[in-house]
């Protein structure tokens, strides 16, 4: 079966190669490659070569005590990180991809005379040439490192990898041996549940226990938390989680070898973990799963039951309407678990970028914190929405078929798409703002009250022209390409994919500055003249003023699409892979 | 007349999927489409959809042309209904919602008596608060259907319609495309079930290669292939498309 496994893999990663390469023959593609090889040299490669950029050698890290301070407070606070992770997965883990087979998979493997064990293990096999691409990948952009300490990144990243893939699947076939109708396969299956909770209960009790301490502030802080996990018994119940983050921190060869050693050694007892799982593969994987039934293309992650959301489409009213109660329904049934789990890191960053920009301004208080979080949010929406909420069309290119035969005008359709996820953002927007500004008194005392409301004024009447123009460029980018969009959660790879990404990138750039530039003179004009007069209240007219213009924009740009909408052609849009 | 193609040409790049095409249907017709694989079927029918633009020639529908957006392309596809061969199916959306949503932007009179009369004819019914994912593919074929049939088209365009549905629904689906054409609907019907066309269809028009090589009824066709009499569709086909 082994053999089987590999064959199936290295014929498929040979394959695919020569179909990435094949394409290369379509435009589209070829340039793409161009432009991705280009980025690729001048981004990890001829940068290396810059004078005053200094690499370390033998992948030793610049400057000398990075490598020490991160070694230290970072595989701690990372074995810290891991264990919450581990411990989150129990709860908000609903797939893995050592679980998921294609049909094929399930055509051809599942009636073949082979155990469920080595069907885990073909998964496992099948997934090894990806990951080693992807962790190389990772490891090429990472700056620090050169030449064989690139090297050694990489398969640490492939481990880490592994490992966290490895774990997911084990959750679920423990979960369902949790379920088992068998006394002993529950019983076994409580094992791990109680180890995890056990190592849980010891590192709160130890973090709690420092945390209680006096703190001075956020640096502080860390070390207390880097204190808690790195001695006494949390450090031997995070060895685990530690052991997987050590060897990417190595600074010689033989001391990542040796951190190597432990890394895969938890390997193998989360491998041994799963594989006595197996019995449970037919829950979960198999055809009891969630592959049955399933269309290609059909999202797999689909909720299995209908969430009432107690919102009936009136079956009178403008067409855009019901496009914009269909995008709701999508988004509120939408939400799963695996959408709270992209959130988690995100939050972080929010409470992280607070804690810096009141650290730097000597803020203080809840209420400060609200507003800062508030101010932030606003900003993260506006900027990183339209990318992040993408059911219009981009999501919707797939069901074109559908769209294309609805009596309705081009225009119509493609603003139809985009006003839910318009309507999501800027609400997420204007009432982060609002919270913002309730809370601004302690965050900007010195700023005039009338002063702090102009400006949160004139960001919930630009904010929402800006989103809806971002919008507009995206669904343009699709309209007008494609062939480079991806539908749904799908990515095509490969350097021709990520070049035309980076194409994409840059357009939407510059149509948004295009799009921003003439509602900025509208409402700098009016700034001009009426600054003097009325102070920074004028913020707001302003900002009406550029809300007018850049609508206006909006509507002329979506009634343009039209023609092309009409003509996009169904086989131009790519399908991804799987 | 329901259906009027003229010269209806579509390339993709330089291979020509359809060439010069021209036929008509009219009400109360149910006409089959067949052809062997690649013959240019489902590029006809996506175009006579409104899915497709042509690179050539004409389609009108009830008096009004399929083209570039406008209001007779609108009035058009108000009047179509098009049932494509794969499931496309909103998977945050049930069934019921989807039928409503179908309502609103077709202005469907009567909704729930039509939707509940639908979902009994198509034995959806307990399903109405599933979604796609929920079902299997022959039900989400049904769910296509009844959201083409929710409405008073007087176009109805079927690709493959069988594809996926157990025996029982094939009956039924025979019966409802036959009673939808005896109440004056045009029909078009794909498919390569030559025993199905032979049995529902008015008239039989064969493609092969991108053009029209017969048109008629099933006695026509017999003699425009010079074949035996009593001769089958079946073999009728494979002597039109000289795979005999």
């Amino acid at each position: 079966m082994i053999n089987a496994s590999v064959y199936i893999a290295v014929c498929t990663a040979k394959n695919r190669l020569l179909v990435r390469l094949r394409r290369l023959r379509e435009p589209r593609y070829l340039v793409g490659a161009v432009v991705g090889v280009a980025y690729l040299y001048f981004a990890v490669f001829a940068r290396g070569r810059r004078p005053g950029v200094r690499f370390g050698r033998n992948g030793r890290p610049q400057p000398a005590d990075f490598g020490a301070n991160v070694a230290m407070a970072g595989t701690s606070l990372g074995g810290l990180t891991m264990l919450v992770l581990a411990a989150l997965a129990w709860v908000t883990q609903t797939k893995s991809a050592l679980l998921e087979f294609s049909q094929a998979e399930i055509a051809f493997l599942f009636p073949a005379p082979a155990t469920r064990r080595q069907l885990l293990v073909h998964r496992m096999i099948r997934s090894q040439i990806g990951s080693l691409i992807g962790s190389a990948f990772i490891a090429l952009f990472a700056t620090p490192f050169s030449g064989l300490g690139r090297a050694r990144l990489a398969v640490s990243i492939w481990a880490v990898m592994l490992t966290m893939r490895v774990y997911y699947a084990a959750v679920l076939l423990t979960r369902a041996r949790l379920r088992s109708s068998v006394a002993a396969e529950r019983r076994a299956a409580w094992i791990p549940v109680g180890g995890l909770l056990g190592a849980v209960a010891v590192v709160s009790v130890s973090v709690a226990r420092e945390l209680l301490q006096p703190i001075s502030g956020a640096s502080d802080f860390f070390v207390h938390l880097a204190r808690a996990t790195s001695s006494g018994p949390a450090s031997v119940v995070l060895w685990p989680f530690m052991a997987i983050l050590r060897p990417p921190f190595a600074a010689t060869t033989q001391a990542f070898l040796s951190a190597l050693a432990g890394s895969v050694l938890v390997l193998a007892a989360v491998t041994a973990w799963m594989l006595l799982g197996d019995g449970m593969f037919d829950e979960v994987a198999g055809q009891g799963g969630a592959a049955r039934d399933l269309a290609p293309g059909q999202a797999a992650a689909a909720p299995s039951r209908a969430r009432g959301i107690g919102w009936t489409l009136p079956l009178t009213g403008r067409p855009e309407l019901a496009l914009l109660w269909k995008g709701a329904m999508e988004t509120f049934r939408g939400v799963s678990a695996r959408a709270v789990r992209l959130a988690i890191p995100l939050l972080v960053g929010v409470g992280g970028a607070a804690f810096g920009i009141m650290g730097a301004n000597g803020m203080r208080g809840a209420a400060a914190a609200v507003s800062v979080i508030g101010g932030i949010v606003a900003a993260v929406s506006v900027v990183f929405g339209p990318q992040l909420v993408n059911s219009d069309l981009r999501t919707d290119l797939g069901h074109l078929e559908v769209l294309k035969t609805w009596p309705m005008r081009a225009a119509d359709v493609i603003r139809g798409e985009m006003a839910w996820p318009v309507l999501l953002v800027s609400s997420v927007m204007c009432v982060s703002v609002a919270i913002a500004a309730l809370f601004s008194t302690q965050a900007v005392p010195n700023v005039p009250f009338v002063s702090r409301w102009s400006y949160a004024l004139a960001a919930v009447v630009a904010g929402p022209a800006l989103v809806a123009a971002q919008f507009v460029v995206h669904n343009t980018a699709a309209i007008l390409f494609p062939a480079w969009v991806q539908l749904g959660t799908q990515r095509t790879r490969g350097i021709d994919a990520m070049g035309q990404r980076l194409i994409t990138l840059a357009a939407v750039v510059l149509s948004l500055a295009a799009f921003a530039i003439p509602g900025a003179l509208a409402g700098g004009v009016i700034w001009l003249i009426f600054h003097r007069l009325v102070g920074d209240v004028v913020y707001v007219p302003a900002a009406v003023a550029f809300a007018i213009v850049v609508l206006i924009e909006v509507v002329v740009a979506t009634e343009l699409l039209g023609p092309a909408y009409e003509r996009i052609d169904l086989s131009s849009i790519e399908k991804g892979e799987s | 007349m329901p259906i009027t193609v003229e010269h209806f040409t579509r390339t993709y790049g330089s291979f020509t999927a359809v060439d010069d095409l021209s036929f008509e249907v009219q009400a109360g017709e149910i006409v089959g489409l067949i052809g062997p694989n690649g013959a240019g079927k489902t590029t006809t029918l996506r175009s006579l959809a409104g899915i497709l633009l042509p690179t050539r020639g004409r389609i009108v529908i009830d008096g009004h042309p399929l083209g570039p957006d406008g209001a007779g392309s609108i009035a058009a596809k108000r009047r179509l209904a098009f049932m494509p061969d794969e499931p496309h199916l909103f998977e945050y959306l049930t069934v019921e919602e989807h039928l409503r949503l179908v309502a609103r932007l077709y202005t469907v009179p009567d909704f729930d008596r039509r939707a509940k009369a639908l979902i009994d004819e198509l034995e959806l019914a307990g399903k109405e608060r599933s979604l796609p994912g929920e079902l299997s593919r022959g039900m989400r074929q049904k769910v296509v259907i009844a959201c083409g049939l929710v409405r008073d088209a007087s176009v109805l365009l079927f690709d493959e319609p069988l594809t996926g549905l157990d025996p029982l629904g094939i009956r039924k689906m025979r019966e409802t495309i036959v009673a939808r054409g005896k109440a004056g609907a045009a029909i078009l019907v794909s498919s390569h079930l030559l025993h199905l066309v032979e049995e529902i269809c008015t008239r039989v028009l064969i493609m092969d290669r991108g053009k029209k090589v017969a048109d008629g009824t099933v006695a026509e066709l017999a003699g425009q292939a010079e074949a035996a009499a009593g001769s089958n569709l079946e073999q009728i086909f494979l002597k039109v498309t000289q795979k005999l």
